[in-house]
């Protein structure tokens, strides 16, 4: 062989076998995975309190927090996170960028449909983000839809904008915003009327403002009370059914409610529902 | 990862609807680009060091930063000063003076490029200032600088997408949001680059209709 063909040999060789890793692993398959590289690649939104990243770059937030604990009695020691806008999630999931999205994606059925979820872990309503007073009187979606000038901020891809385009809020009322800090801005600059996220995630943001000119409606007539889940690829139940196991016995011991609940989350709620009451639910 | 054509034609109107604001921010950005480069060249130009050396460093700070970060900061730092400009607005600005900086540079050539025998000319005519510019300097220097300019106003084409950040709703923005929508990528990601690439083609024909048209120096 020339060193041109033991080269190309290699290179075959190689996107071979990363093509193989590529396909959805088998039963137990996924978890060897992830224990051998010693760490699960999560997908976060930096949202406080679902997810945060510290000033010092560490990942916290109630939705990693009992990803990593759940991991750890599984025996994979860490979860690596990278930063993704909430549409890009599943996407991302399923192109094996992420090997579970922990970030307060709420289930609803067409989420279902596109990947696997586990028991339902952080429970929230919808809020209003508006200036003092709420000159605009916004109880519900509905009332942004029949208002013809209204706009509304949401993070693109979140449940948020689905809510909004479902009540019939036309697109271009609809401003797709990057992050909590821009929808802030753009709220108190005037360029939107609301900023609509889940309640503790707007008390937070809310929080940090500390802009006496800004209130919060929550919660918002009319939007059900959203519960999120561990996400994992379509393929990867045996996975998702491992986790789920260990997820249960944190729930029943109590140390569940001890990782969610300083947070601000309740974790009764999450014990009241089920996965397949949350994916039904239209 | 398969293909769906239904996909396609069911998002394509939504990505035309991108395409228009595509177009819009690209020609209104080229005009604006267009006027600033002029300005900046002229005032450059000048004898005094005090109108010229300023605006000298102004284009220069203005072409060593960032696109990116010159919209962020016209679209979220100018509203604590009061000024709140409307999304489509602020990236129109963006652009026209970013490529501004780099369309003086198309123009000061151009200028530096009509004979020196020209200006001797229409000085001993007694042709003032004014007159010499627009009647003398401007319509010689104008013509070859075509197609330079047009490739700079292609080039902010393809940038367009970065208006995406500051929360426009043109080509990318579009495809982002049905892609969000529908957790399907391949589709219209593709079609955006089928949309930019067509669109720059027939740009680069037209671009080489007016080389031959006005490219020539004679």
């Amino acid at each position: 062989m020339t060193k041109l063909q033991t080269i190309s040999a290699l290179l075959g060789a190689a996107a071979l076998s990363a093509l193989v890793s590529s396909m959805p692993a088998k039963a137990d398959e996924a978890l060897d995975k992830l224990k051998a590289q010693g760490f699960a690649r999560i997908a976060i939104a930096n949202e406080p309190p679902f997810t945060a990243v510290k000033a010092d770059g560490s990942v916290s937030g109630a939705g990693p927090d009992v990803a990593r604990a759940v991991f750890k009695k599984l025996g994979v020691n860490d979860v690596v996170a990278s930063i993704s806008e909430y549409g890009a999630m599943i996407p991302g999931l399923q192109a094996g960028r992420h090997d579970v999205v922990t970030a307060g994606l709420f289930m609803k059925p067409e989420r279902c449909n596109a990947v696997s979820y586990s028991e339902p872990i952080l429970c929230d309503a919808e809020a209003f983000l508006v200036k003092k007073g709420n000159p605009k009187g916004f109880k519900s979606y509905q009332d942004i839809a029949k208002d013809e000038k209204a706009t509304i901020g949401a993070p693109g891809g979140g449940t948020e904008e689905r809510l909004a385009l479902e009540a019939g809020v036309p697109r271009e009322r609809v401003i797709v915003v990057p992050d909590g800090q821009s929808g802030l801005k753009m709220l108190q600059d005037g360029r939107i009327d609301t900023y609509s996220l889940p309640v503790l995630s707007i008390n937070d943001l809310v929080k940090k403002a500390n802009d006496p000119n800004i209130e919060v409606i929550a919660p918002v007539q009319g939007a059900p009370v959203y519960c999120d889940g561990a996400a994992f690829r379509k393929g990867d139940t045996a996975l998702r059914d491992e986790f789920d196991k260990v997820l249960a016995e944190m729930k029943k011991s109590g140390e569940f409610a001890k990782i969610v609940e300083p947070y601000g989350f309740s974790a009764e709620a999450a014990l009241s529902t089920t996965r397949d009451k949350l994916c039904a639910a239209k | 990862m398969e293909w769906d054509w239904a996909f396609v034609v069911q998002i394509l109107p939504t990505l035309i609807e991108g395409v228009k604001i595509t177009i819009i921010a690209t020609l209104l950005g080229s005009v604006l680009a267009a006027i600033v480069g002029l300005v900046i060249a002229i005032v450059r130009r000048s004898k005094n060091r005090l109108i010229s050396m300023p605006m000298g460093f102004v284009a220069e700070f203005i072409r060593g930063t960032p696109l990116l970060v010159q919209l962020y900061f016209i679209f979220y730092v100018l509203p604590d000063l009061g000024i709140t400009l409307s999304p489509l607005v602020a990236g129109v600005i963006g652009l026209g003076l970013h490529y501004g900086t780099y369309t003086a540079e198309v123009y000061r050539a151009g200028i530096d490029n009509v004979a020196r025998g020209q200006w001797e000319a229409a000085k001993a005519c007694n042709l003032s200032p004014l007159q010499t510019w627009t009647q003398i300097i401007m319509p010689q220097a104008l013509p070859p600088m075509i197609p330079a300019l047009a490739n700079y106003f292609i080039a902010m084409f393809k940038e367009t997408p970065l208006l995406s950040a500051i929360t426009v709703l043109e080509l990318m923005n579009q495809a982002r949001s049905i892609a969000n929508y529908n957790y399907r990528y391949i589709e219209p990601i593709t079609m955006v680059g089928a949309f930019f690439l067509v669109i720059s083609i027939v740009s680069v024909i037209g671009l080489r209709w007016l080389e031959r048209r006005y490219g020539k120096i004679d």
